[in-house]
């Protein structure tokens, strides 16, 4: 296996020791993965806060809590929070801590970009939030800031500028990933002897350059109509507001697998592990995420099937859509595969990764129900959206990002998490998420719209069951991060440096924790240890 | 040997930045390219 180079050959320097110069002006990858992962478990929470609002109010029918400006704050709050602050972080922050160790590298090629990059998120999310507070109130449009409803209110201003923000950390994350993989590599580790994840993010990289400017442009237009009486998007002055549909979308939808593709490297990497073989068909699955971020460019328009389209638009974009089917469906049968005949054991990261493979795949199937146009012209805007999405972002990325959390914390912290609490937390949370999501199917297809604080009495059974569920999977998020304190701060159970018996690759050569320094000469590479096994064969 | 291993971090490093650059000015461009409608105002 390779050799773990560990220490620098100058001076044998640590980290440093003042709090201001550790950790504000960090240059250190595992140091901005930490602080990467920390905000975004803070964010998880603020944006699992409006969740919870939202699922109060809808707990029975009527006016329950809040007002409906509110309500749809929160809406809109709890998706942006949820994507921008919580889902895309804690990837960048897994990127971080893990690409450089497992590509051999010393640290990200661009160290001080990074340091830049992170610390722009909290500015940007102070600035989001504190529109909540303002005369007039925060974003209630929704997300995807459709004009003209976006640009009611005075706090427009202060929401794209964060926008921009956070799309200028996420695009100088993404271009430094590229960079530290590109050519940063150990001698020996080619592309395609890369594990998954990193060959997921290279990939994820890729797409965020390609898109995340496009919403820059989306809501800079947004500005100028707002206070430079432009009308890009105002039919008024001879704008077109599906203008910024097509726009938008052409960001969102590429968005979306920038916050799966690097969920499918995770799993790829757990799965091998606790089924302790290979990953089934390395090429096919590195070939599916790039097939499947390529066709992410051209299914924008499934997102606007009811707002009008030709109809050979809706045919080309449906089957383009369906098209996706066939990458992803290579992915969850080279898992299956995987664990086939594999000696497998049921640690916590392996659990959540199984409930991914299953629970992911209900979250695709629903997807393509909804991808057959003129189906969905009953799905559209109604709640059976509301369940896909979150069977794809909750049981599928969030999911991920606690496997992983619960795989590479021993490396991390040097210490083994509470198994018990563990299991725990896993089987508190796949209860408690289907019960909160899986009745959305069916309050949608009966015919509830989405974005609204109250509803008819027809629909009060089902949302009071997915009230319950949200309120339980929310406080089963308190175990997590129960685990998690108890892991790093209390737990005395020490991690080996290959913390599982079936894990290989680069980052499980280094000491647990892994030091403040690692690989500063660079590892030799032997094939039949990668995590993938001997590609060669 | 550890001079060699120097020379050549300084070189990937030398590479990764025009990398960045390259990746970077892709960014810029397409961010022009999608406001470019407002070339026409």
């Amino acid at each position: 296996m390779a050799h773990a180079a560990t220490h620098d050959h100058h001076d044998h320097h640590g980290a440093p020791k003042g709090f201001f110069q550790r950790w504000v002006m960090s240059t250190n990858h595992k140091d901005i993965g930490t602080l990467y992962l920390i905000f975004s478990l803070t964010m998880f929470f603020i944006g699992g806060a409006f969740a919870m609002v939202i699922r109060a109010e809808l707990f029975k029918p009527g006016m329950q809590l809040v007002q409906p400006y509110f309500f749809n704050e929160m809406t809109t709050m709890h998706a942006l929070v949820m994507i921008f602050g919580a889902i895309m972080p804690a990837f960048v922050g897994l990127a971080n801590w893990m690409v450089p160790l497992m590509v051999g590298a010393p640290d990200m090629a661009l160290p001080r970009m990074n340091n830049l990059s992170f610390w722009i998120l909290p500015f940007a999310f102070f600035m989001l939030l504190s529109t909540l507070f303002m005369p007039g109130g925060g974003p209630a449009g929704g997300w995807t800031m459709y004009p003209p409803l976006s640009l009611q209110g005075e706090s427009v201003a202060y929401v794209i500028f964060a926008i921009h923000l956070m799309g200028i950390s996420s695009i100088m994350g993404a271009i430094n990933i590229i960079a530290t993989i590109l050519n940063m590599r150990a001698p020996g580790m080619d592309l395609l002897k890369m594990p998954v994840f990193v060959w997921s993010w290279l990939i994820t990289a890729f797409l965020l350059i390609a898109v995340m400017p496009v919403l820059a442009g989306a809501v800079t237009m947004l500005l100028t109509d707002k206070y430079f009486h432009t009308n890009f998007f105002n039919a008024a002055g001879g704008g077109d507001p599906v203008l910024f549909q097509h726009i938008f979308w052409f960001f969102g939808h590429p968005e979306v697998y920038i916050m799966i593709l690097p969920a499918f490297g995770i799993i790829s990497e757990i799965i091998p592990t606790f089924a302790r073989k290979p990953i089934f068909g390395y090429r096919a699955m590195v070939f599916a995420i790039a097939s499947i971020a390529f066709l992410s460019f051209i299914v924008w328009a499934h997102h606007m099937f009811a707002v009008g389209l030709p109809m050979g638009a809706e045919i080309f974009f449906m089957y383009a859509t369906m098209l996706i089917a066939v990458p992803t469906g290579v992915k969850v049968f080279n898992w299956v595969s995987t664990m086939w005949g594999g000696s497998m054991t049921f640690e916590t990261p392996m659990l959540f990764s199984i409930a991914f493979v299953i629970l992911f795949t209900i979250g695709g199937f629903s997807g393509l129900m909804l991808a057959l146009a003129p189906a969905d012209f009953q799905y559209h805007d109604t709640y059976f959206v509301v369940a896909h999405f979150h069977y794809v972002l909750v049981t599928g990325a969030a999911f991920s990002i606690m496997a992983a959390a619960y795989y590479w914390i021993p490396k991390w912290s040097g210490h083994m998490y509470s198994e018990t609490w563990g299991k725990i937390h896993f089987w508190s949370s796949v209860i408690s998420v289907n019960v909160l999501f899986f009745p959305q199917h069916f309050l949608g297809l009966a015919g509830m719209p989405r974005r609204i604080p109250d509803y008819n009495v027809a629909f009060a059974n089902f949302n009071m069951v997915s009230s319950i569920g949200g309120f339980w999977f929310g406080a089963s998020q308190l175990i997590f991060l129960g685990v998690i304190i108890h892991c790093v701060f209390f737990s005395k159970k020490k991690a080996a440096d290959r913390s599982w018996e079936g894990a290989k690759g680069l980052e499980w050569t280094v000491p647990s924790p892994a030091p403040f320094h690692t690989f500063d000469v660079p590892p030799v590479i032997h094939d039949d240890e990668l995590a993938h096994g001997n590609t060669d064969h | 040997m550890q001079d060699k291993t120097d020379i050549e971090m300084a070189a990937r490093l030398k590479r990764a930045r025009v990398t960045a650059l390259i990746a970077g000015g892709f960014a810029v461009s397409v961010f022009l390219l999608s406001i470019v409608q407002m070339l026409k105002v």
